[in-house]
């Protein structure tokens, strides 16, 4: 859910830009960090922007026939933590203002926010909670890439009725808000969330030392999966 | 599309242009539309940067006018809300049996936000279509931004193009084979496709590693920048227009067309 250049006034756009920027500061720093100890981690999370940006600029399968986009902040979020996952949405999010048109630059810090910061932390949230819990693996990974898309909704909706109240009101506005925008996001999230799970059940079934690596998941569990889709 | 849009970027007509100057340009001009109290400043910037574009860097106009209708449907859903959440002033239009109107006010402010849209949206892709990306990491490293932060989009940047080819590929493999053929079938395709693509992605990553590492990689990437002059002139007609467009929008502030 993007925000379009120029679509923000003053002073919101400042104040998202604001907001978003400690996320960032403590997202280069834990990149810095990571660089110097393990070198090979700069090309990988390249490839991992890459692979979101990519994914974000393909057109989902939709019921409405209305044009539909996956966020790929869930999987961002799952695989390196909200901070980092943070520094690769603001590289994604300029690319995709000045080559796609999604989004725009004053309207930067507001999607950053929304699609590079809440929505991976509630993933990162959800798949810790889900592991810790035991849960089944594809399951977390479905509620927490389709909440985060929840997420990313929500805040935009949150976003646009601060800074157009109208005369309803904030509450008012953010319903108006968040149901018009609900007829494509929440079939939208659904889709994503089943996606990624797909796309996790893929990497386990064929590549599964991506994830061990991350510590994202323990051998044994790769073992017990690979052994039930067996 | 991105690569067409990269490939304009790299040969139109104001590529000689200093890329620090454009960029100042599109920024500039974004600025004044979305601070605009009017909405005539931000059409006139969506005026001249689409002149800009279309004249002196000789983009076919009908490519111009496709990439203007990408944005639409974001900008029409929305201020249709702010239609009619926003009241005050004369009642314009009434929706039947529904407590919806269009009032003057609320009329005002979507014109505004569309002229704005507008404006904001031809000053990136004056910038996108004249820059290339190279050139703007250039200036960002001059601007002394983190240079893991710019390594990494980089080398991002680098990955989109041999991505999306891959990806093409992909899908259309799929399609031959009915992939997309249901509903079902879609989401199926669709999850497989971005399995088997992450997992390339991966492997094409850990084959860079190692051929950063073949050539000396020590955490840096070193790129020769290549610098453009910046001509007196072009920086006084610069400056000139940005000062025109900033004063229209300050004296047309209180301008309302209803």
């Amino acid at each position: 859910m993007h925000i379009m250049e120029g679509f923000l006034p003053s002073p919101w756009w400042q104040i998202w830009f604001i907001v978003s920027l400690p996320f960032i500061v403590i997202g280069l720093y834990q990149l810095n960090k990571l660089v110097r100890e393990k070198r090979e981690a700069l090309p990988l999370l390249a490839v991992a922007g890459a692979f979101v940006f990519v994914l974000s600029s393909l057109k989902l399968p939709s019921f409405n026939g209305s044009c539909s986009h996956p966020t790929g902040t869930g999987l961002g979020g799952i695989l390196f933590g909200p901070c980092i996952a943070a520094v690769l949405g603001l590289i994604v999010l300029v690319f995709q203002a000045v080559f796609l048109a999604h989004g725009g630059i004053t309207t930067l810090g507001a999607n950053v926010f929304s699609m590079g910061i809440a929505g991976p932390l509630v993933a990162y949230l959800i798949y810790k909670a889900g592991t810790r819990a035991g849960a089944n693996t594809y399951a977390t990974v479905f509620l927490a890439a389709a909440l985060a898309d929840l997420t990313t909704y929500v805040v935009t909706s949150v976003q646009l009725a601060l800074a157009f109240p109208g005369s309803v009101g904030f509450f008012g506005a953010f319903t108006a808000f968040a149901a018009i925008f609900a007829v494509t996001q929440v079939p939208l999230a659904i889709i994503e969330g089943a996606i990624i799970a797909l796309v996790f059940k893929y990497i386990v079934q064929l590549k599964p030392e991506i994830l061990t690596r991350l510590n994202l998941l323990s051998e044994s569990t790769v073992q017990r999966l690979r052994e039930a889709a067996a | 599309m991105h690569n067409i849009l990269e490939e304009f970027a790299r040969t139109n007509r104001l590529r000689e242009v200093s890329p620090a100057l454009k960029l100042f340009i599109g920024l500039a001009s974004i600025l004044v539309s979305v601070s605009s109290p009017g909405p005539v400043a931000p059409l006139l910037v969506a005026a001249a940067m689409s002149a800009a574009v279309l004249v002196l860097a000789k983009i076919p106009a009908r490519f111009y006018a496709r990439l203007l209708l990408i944005p639409a449907s974001f900008a029409v859903m929305s201020i249709a809300v702010i239609l009619f959440i926003t009241g005050g002033g004369a009642v314009l239009v009434e929706v039947p049996g529904l407590p919806l109107a269009i009032t003057a006010d609320g009329a005002n402010l979507a014109l505004l936000l569309l002229a704005r849209v507008f404006g904001g949206m031809c000053s990136l892709y004056f910038i996108a279509l004249t820059t290339p990306t190279t050139e703007i990491f250039e200036i960002l490293r001059r601007l002394r931004v983190p240079t893991v932060l710019i390594d990494l989009a980089m080398l991002t940047y680098r990955f989109i193009f041999i991505l999306i080819e891959e990806a093409g590929q992909i899908y259309r493999s799929q399609v031959m084979r009915l992939g997309y053929s249901r509903f079902r079938e879609s989401v199926q395709s669709f999850g497989m496709l971005a399995g088997a693509l992450f997992i390339r992605t991966w492997e094409s990553g850990e084959a860079l590693v190692l051929a950063m590492d073949a050539r000396c990689y020590d955490g840096k990437l070193g790129i020769p920048g290549k610098t453009r002059p910046l001509s007196l002139s072009a920086l006084a007609a610069a400056l000139l227009y940005i000062g025109a467009i900033f004063g229209i929008s300050l004296s047309t502030g209180g301008l309302v067309l209803l």
